[in-house]
C-alpha cells in the first residue's frame, strides 16, 4: 500500500514538473538583472567567479583582488564559488548556479578545456558574458581569456635571472619536474636554444637535466646530488613550483646556498625568505593584478564597452592599457624576475 | 499489520497509552522509508522555494535533473544487486571505459550508431566480467568490483592517454544537454526514469523480482526452491554494465568530451542513493520508489546548497551527514518497533502464564 502511495506521489510530482515547464515554453536561464535588450549592463555588474578549487590560495588571491576592485569601483557584487574537486565536471553545477542567480559575467579558471563548455554556452545564451582566466576553456564558450604570463618567455627569464646571479659564467644544471612535462620541456628547449645562440651566455654551460618528479623530498635529494656530483656547479634552474622551494631549503640547510645560486618558477610566498638572501631569483607574475585585470575585463565586457576582437584596446584602473590579441587573449604582461628589491610587490 | 500497531485493549483509556498509540503511528510512518524520504524532499522543496530565489525555476530544475541523470540511472541496477547481497562499485569506471571505447569510434569518424553499439557492448562485457567473478566463481562482489573499479579506470588512461576526445557527436551532446520537446525534462534523466520504472515493476510485479528478493533473503533457500541464483546475479551485473554504458554517454554529453577521468568518483553518489533509499546492506530488502525519493532528496538538497553558494566541500559534509543520519534513523526506528513488538507479545502471553 505504501508502495502505491509513494509511486502515485512520484508520478504526480513528475507530471507537475513537466506540465509547469510546458506552460513556460523554453528552458533558459533567468536573468534578474538590469541588462538591457542588447544584453548590455548599465548599472552595477554582478560577477561570479569559478576557480578550479575553492580553497586554492592562488585562487583566493585572485578573489581578494577582484573584490577589492569591485569595492573600489562601487560594484560590490562578487560571488566567489567554491568547487571541491579539480575536475571540469565538478565546475558544471557552479556554472548553472551562477546562471540561476542571474549574474552578468562569469570569470572561470577551467579545470579542463571542454567540460564546462555546454554549460557556459547556456550562460552566453542567457546574456552572461564569460571571461576565462589563469587556465583557458574552449574558445567558443568564452569571450576573453586573461592569460597571466606569456609562457614562452618564462624559460628565457629564468636563464636571464641565472646569468645575472653567476655573472654569465660557469656550469649550471636544470632540476625539472617530470620527463614528460610539456611546459617544462618547452622552457628547457628555450634555455638550450638561447645558450647556443646568444653570445652573452657563451661561457655558461648546462651540465645536466635532473627530475624532481613534482615531489618535495625527491627535489631536495636531487638538488643535493647535483651539488655533490658537479663540484664546480654555480647554479640550478628549477622550473617547478614544488621544486624551487624544496631545492632552496635543502641547499640552505646543507650550507650550499650562496656557492650555488637558484632561479626558477614558484609562487613568491613560498621562496620569499630565500630570495631575501640574494641567492635565489624567482620568475613569477603578480597574481592580484591577474584578478584585477580579469575582473575589469569581465565588467567592461558586460557593459559592452569592449569586445574580444584582435587589436582592440582598453584600459584598467591601476594597471594601464591592454591590447586584445588573437582569439580574445589578453596578456597580463611578461613574467617578472623577482629579486630582493621587488619581492614586496608580490603578495602571492 | 503487526502487533506494535494496535495497542492492547486493556490500555486504551490511559493517557500513557494514547502517547504510545501516537508513537506507534509515527513509528509506522518511519517504517515506510519512502514516505519519510518523500516528506523530507517536500520539506526541502518548501524551504527552498520560500527562502532561495530561483529555486524552482525551469532552468534550476532542468539542470539539477540533468546533473543527477547518470548517477540515478546507475543506482537502480545497483539497488537490485544490493538486494541480492551483491554490489557493483565499478559502475563509474565502467561508464568511463565504455565512453572511452565509443570515443575511439567517433574520433576515427565512425558513425554514431556504431559508437553507441560499442559502448553498450563494452558495458555488457564489463558487467559480464564482474558477474563471472562474483556469480560463477563466488568471489565477494565488493572486492571484485573494487578491483575492476581500478582496472577499468586504468584502461581508460591506457586507451586515451591524458588527452580527452572532443568534439563529441551531436547525439551525445543532445543526450547530455537538451530537454524533451518543450518540457523541462532533460533527456539526461530519461534513461534513469526508464530504469526506475523497469526496476520497480520487475521487483514488485514480476516473478524475477520475487527471485531477486528471495536470493537476497536467503540464497540457499532460494537455490533449493529452484531459483537459478547464479544466472540471476550474472544478469544483474550485465544490466549494471549496460546502465553504466548509457550513463557514460550522458556524462560525455554533459561534459562535451570523453576523458579518462569521466564520472570519476560517481560511484559514491550511486551508493549514497541506494543506501539512503533504504536498501538493506544485508540484502533481501529494498524499495525502488524509496531509491527514487532518495535521488530526488539528494538532488534538491544539492540545489538548495548550490543556490546558497555553499562550497563543494560543505556540500559533501551535508550529504555525508544525511546518509549517516538516515542509517541512525532506520536503525533506531526498527529497534523501537522490535522492542514494542516484544513487549506486546509478552503482555499478551503474561495472563496465560499466571493463571
Amino acid at each position: 500500500m505504501r508502495f502505491r502511495i509513494a509511486t502515485a506521489t512520484a508520478v504526480l510530482a513528475m507530471g507537475a514538473l513537466v506540465s509547469t515547464a510546458c506552460s513556460s515554453g523554453t528552458v533558459s536561464g533567468t536573468s534578474s538583472t538590469t541588462a538591457g535588450a542588447n544584453g548590455c549592463v548599465s548599472g552595477p555588474v554582478k560577477v561570479g567567479i569559478i576557480p578550479k578549487l575553492g580553497t586554492d590560495p592562488y585562487m583566493v588571491t585572485v578573489k581578494n583582488a577582484a573584490e577589492a576592485a569591485a569595492a573600489a569601483s562601487g560594484n560590490s557584487d562578487v560571488i566567489y564559488t567554491s568547487p571541491s574537486d579539480a575536475s571540469g565536471a565538478a565546475q558544471i553545477p557552479f556554472v548553472n548556479q551562477l546562471i540561476s542567480q542571474g549574474v552578468n559575467a562569469i570569470m572561470i579558471s577551467g579545470s579542463d578545456v571542454n567540460s564546462t563548455s555546454a554549460a557556459l554556452k547556456k550562460a552566453q545564451d542567457a546574456g552572461i558574458k564569460v571571461v576565462s582566466f589563469d587556465s583557458d576553456v574552449a574558445s567558443g564558450s568564452r569571450g576573453f581569456f586573461v592569460n597571466q604570463a606569456d609562457t614562452s618567455l618564462i624559460g628565457a627569464q629564468m636563464l636571464t635571472a641565472m646569468g645575472d646571479m653567476i655573472d654569465h659564467e660557469g656550469d649550471f644544471a636544470v632540476l625539472s619536474s617530470t620527463q614528460t612535462a610539456v611546459n617544462q620541456n618547452a622552457w628547457i628547449d628555450t634555455i638550450r636554444a638561447t645558450l647556443s645562440s646568444d653570445p652573452r651566455y657563451a661561457k655558461m654551460n648546462l651540465v645536466t637535466v635532473a627530475y624532481g618528479e613534482e615531489k618535495a623530498d625527491v627535489n631536495s635529494q636531487k638538488a643535493l646530488e647535483l651539488v655533490r656530483a658537479y663540484p664546480d656547479l654555480k647554479g640550478i634552474i628549477v622550473p617547478a613550483g614544488i621544486g624551487l622551494p624544496a631545492a632552496a631549503e635543502a641547499l640552505s640547510k646543507n650550507g650550499y646556498l650562496g656557492k650555488v645560486k637558484l632561479s626558477g618558477l614558484a609562487p613568491v610566498s613560498l621562496v620569499k625568505q630565500y630570495i631575501a638572501t640574494g641567492n635565489v631569483q624567482d620568475v613569477w607574475w603578480n597574481v592580484p593584478d591577474l584578478g584585477t585585470l580579469a575582473y575589469h575585463t569581465a565588467v567592461q565586457y558586460a557593459k559592452c564597452q569592449i569586445e574580444p576582437k584582435d587589436g582592440a584596446k582598453y584600459s584598467v584602473p591601476g594597471l594601464g592599457e591592454f591590447t586584445v590579441g588573437a582569439d580574445g587573449q589578453v596578456l597580463l604582461g611578461p613574467p617578472t624576475i623577482v629579486t630582493p628589491q621587488n619581492t614586496d610587490s608580490f603578495p602571492f | 499489520m503487526n502487533a506494535a500497531m494496535k495497542p492492547g485493549p486493556r490500555h486504551t483509556s490511559s493517557p500513557a497509552s494514547r502517547v504510545s498509540t501516537a508513537l506507534s503511528t509515527v513509528v509506522a510512518g518511519l517504517r515506510s522509508w519512502s514516505g519519510l524520504l518523500a516528506g523530507a524532499t517536500l520539506l526541502v522543496i518548501a524551504v527552498g522555494a520560500a527562502s532561495v530565489p530561483n529555486f524552482l525555476t525551469p532552468f534550476s530544475l532542468a539542470t539539477a535533473m540533468a546533473t543527477l541523470g547518470p548517477a540515478a540511472l546507475m543506482a537502480f541496477p545497483v539497488a537490485l544487486l544490493v538486494i541480492t547481497r551483491d554490489i557493483d562499485i565499478s559502475v563509474a569506471s565502467t561508464a568511463a571505459l565504455t565512453a572511452a571505447c565509443s570515443g575511439l569510434v567517433f574520433a576515427a569518424q565512425g558513425p554514431t550508431p556504431v559508437a553507441v553499439a560499442v559502448a553498450l557492448a563494452v558495458g555488457a562485457v564489463c558487467g559480464a566480467v564482474n558477474g563471472f567473478f562474483v556469480a560463477v566463481l563466488e568471489l565477494p562482489a565488493l572486492l571484485v568490483t573494487l578491483g575492476t573499479l581500478a582496472l577499468f579506470r586504468g584502461l581508460c588512461y591506457v586507451i586515451l592517454g591524458s588527452t580527452p576526445i572532443s568534439p563529441i557527436p551531436d547525439f551525445y551532446a543532445a543526450l547530455g544537454n537538451n530537454t524533451v520537446g518543450l518540457t523541462i525534462l532533460p533527456w539526461a534523466l530519461v534513461p534513469a526514469i526508464v530504469a526506475a520504472l523497469v526496476a520497480g515493476v520487475v521487483l514488485r510485479g514480476l516473478p524475477t523480482g520475487r527471485r531477486v528478493l528471495a536470493t537476497g533473503g536467503n540464497p540457499a533457500t532460494a537455490r533449493y526452491s529452484g531459483v537459478r541464483t547464479r544466472r540471476l546475479r550474472f544478469g544483474l551485473f550485465v544490466a549494471s554494465g549496460l546502465a553504466a554504458a548509457v550513463a557514460g554517454m550522458i556524462q560525455a554529453g554533459l561534459t562535451s568530451q570523453v576523458s579518462p577521468d569521466l564520472a570519476l568518483g560517481m560511484e559514491l553518489d550511486v551508493i549514497t542513493m541506494v543506501f539512503l533509499g533504504g536498501v538493506s546492506v544485508l540484502g533481501g530488502k529494498g524499495s525502488i520508489p524509496a531509491v527514487v525519493w532518495a535521488a530526488a532528496l539528494l538532488m534538491f538538497i544539492r540545489k538548495f546548497l548550490q543556490l546558497n553558494n555553499v562550497s563543494g566541500y560543505a556540500q559533501g559534509i551535508v550529504i555525508g551527514v544525511v546518509l549517516i543520519g538516515s542509517l541512525v534513523v532506520t536503525n533506531a526506528a526498527s529497534a523501537l518497533v522490535e522492542r514494542r513488538r516484544r513487549s506486546a507479545v509478552s503482555a499478551e502471553s503474561t495472563p496465560a502464564t499466571t493463571s
